[in-house]
């Protein structure tokens, strides 16, 4: 008998033969135990992706949901008042917009990569993590130096840890929910801030806007500010985790770009494409919906498997290879619909960027352990270390 | 499913059945079609899916919401009347023969 538990720890290191099993036999699948139903095919999660008015977000869209968040944030509220937020935010976040942070987020690449200079092994992690967090403080305009209010690692470790949940009871626990707090906690810090001696970011911009006169809830200035850091800190970070994993993996694959690193790009899409860390989201049905002879019932939950949809035969061939020359268009590794992620464009720059300086100092390295240890987390997949050696 | 046609610059012409509730956008991009990026995955945030309507289109369609016209400002190739963004189009029955011209770039 077949199921499929996306919050079981062997689903967080091993999802893509589920997976498969799902796609080919059950499109449309009832998982008792996270009592949701799963869907698996690409066109199957970009129909529900694009069809808001039937799979709302409205109720939270993590696959284990913070409490008092659903509602408050760009990624809990549905059109029209999702769009109007996220027309408050988008701006900061749009390519051409992004030019003057790019020589800002090569000089903390290059930093952060030359703290591994000699070494013979070390955790992706301490790299992938200092710079993250040092670009999204940068980008959203934290405050640091003598500004900073805590240290930054702080604020990682933090964003970190609200996205995961209890390895045993798969709910969030206290240290989930005090690192939630906390995020909060500084987010409003931030905000108090920023609204006193306003500047010219995102978060001062964000803080003082109004909808049709009306100054933004204070719910959602907080969560949708605590979400952006928590988002960007963890995603981009876990991101890079696997497109270390992957090129340590495909040797040819890394050669190709640290020869040629304007194929850097190509090596992103696809392993957004290939194991993307945003695997799962959550969405709830407003209305009954039939699909593959199943009736899903208003009211019911929803997972959208991101990472199976883009392994889907039916869309991408040979689907389990790893292929920079593939250059797969509309994958679901953003996500897709209303809800595609924010922040697309700066991930795709600060992701070239620090590849590009990581393989000035380490050109060559490859996996130490076979087993990685995966976190805990439904919604999000990548290693907790990643232990890598120089070659 | 609704039968458009996508022409690209060059003047070659793709003809998609675009599941109902698809985007123009997502259908090309899905199936392949040069001359349309959707960077931002459809969230009306990157103006990389300009497409230009055909008069038919033009007619059905109701117009672009405030933050569509907002994206089409920052279109790369020159914004017309019937400049669109796909990613903000959802196909329809009504739609059944359309035609979208692609401009010659997206960015």
């Amino acid at each position: 008998m077949f199921s499929f538990d996306p919050y079981s720890p062997a689903i967080d290191a091993e999802p893509f033969a589920a997976y498969k099993t799902l796609r080919d036999e059950y499109p449309c699948f009832w998982s008792p135990e996270a009592n949701m139903w799963v869907l698996s095919r690409y066109a199957d999660i970009v129909t529900a992706g694009q069809d808001w008015q039937t799979y709302s977000s409205a109720s939270g869209n993590l696959m284990t949901e913070l409490p008092n968040r659903a509602g408050a944030t760009l990624g809990t509220t549905d059109p029209p008042r999702h769009d109007r937020l996220r027309a408050l935010v988008q701006s900061a976040f749009m390519k051409r917009n992004l030019e003057s942070l790019s020589e800002p987020i090569r000089d903390i690449a290059r930093q952060c990569a030359q703290e591994l200079a000699g070494q013979a092994q070390f955790d992706f992690k301490d790299f992938s993590s200092r710079f993250t967090v040092k670009v999204l403080m940068a980008a959203l305009g934290l405050p640091t130096g003598d500004e900073a209010l805590v240290d930054e690692s702080v604020v990682r470790e933090k964003a970190v840890l609200m996205v995961q949940s209890d390895p045993v009871t798969r709910a969030k626990g206290p240290e989930h929910l005090a690192a939630y707090n906390w995020m909060q906690d500084y987010a409003s810090q931030v905000i108090a801030l920023r609204r006193a001696a306003p500047r010219n970011d995102l978060i001062s911009n964000f803080a003082m806007a109004e909808i049709d006169g009306d100054r933004l809830d204070e719910r959602e200035v907080l969560l949708t500010t605590t979400t952006l850091i928590m988002a960007g800190v963890e995603s981009l970070g876990g991101f890079m985790m696997m497109l270390a994993l992957n090129l340590a993996d495909h040797p040819e694959s890394r050669q190709a770009v640290v020869a040629q690193p304007e194929r850097l790009p190509d090596a992103i899409e696809e392993s957004l494409r290939f194991n993307t860390s945003a695997q799962r989201f959550r969405r709830r049905l407003m209305r009954d919906v039939t699909l593959h002879g199943q009736t899903m019932k208003a009211g019911d939950f929803v997972c959208l498997a991101y990472g199976s949809g883009n392994r889907d035969e039916r869309q991408y061939p040979n689907p389990d290879l790893y292929d920079i020359a593939r250059k797969p268009r509309g994958h679901l590794g953003f996500g897709g619909g209303v809800h595609a992620c924010l922040g697309t464009a700066i991930a795709r720059l600060s992701v070239k960027i620090a590849f590009d300086e990581f393989h000035k100092v380490v050109p060559q390295y490859r996996r130490v352990h076979d087993q990685l240890a995966w976190m805990p987390s439904s919604t999000f997949r990548s290693p907790l270390v990643l232990d890598l050696a120089a070659l | 499913m609704t039968q458009i046609t996508y022409i690209q610059h060059g003047g070659a012409a793709t003809t998609l059945d675009v599941p109902d509730g698809w985007s123009l956008m997502q259908a090309a991009t899905a199936n392949g079609v040069d001359g349309i990026l959707g960077e931002c995955g459809g969230s009306c945030a990157c103006a990389t899916c300009h497409c230009y309507l055909d008069e038919r289109l033009m007619a059905l369609l109701p117009p672009p919401s405030e933050a569509e016209r907002d994206m089409l400002d920052n279109v790369a190739a020159p914004r017309q009347p019937n400049s669109r963004l796909a990613c903000q189009i959802k196909a329809s029955a009504a739609m059944q023969g359309g035609l979208v011209t692609l401009p010659a770039t997206q960015e």
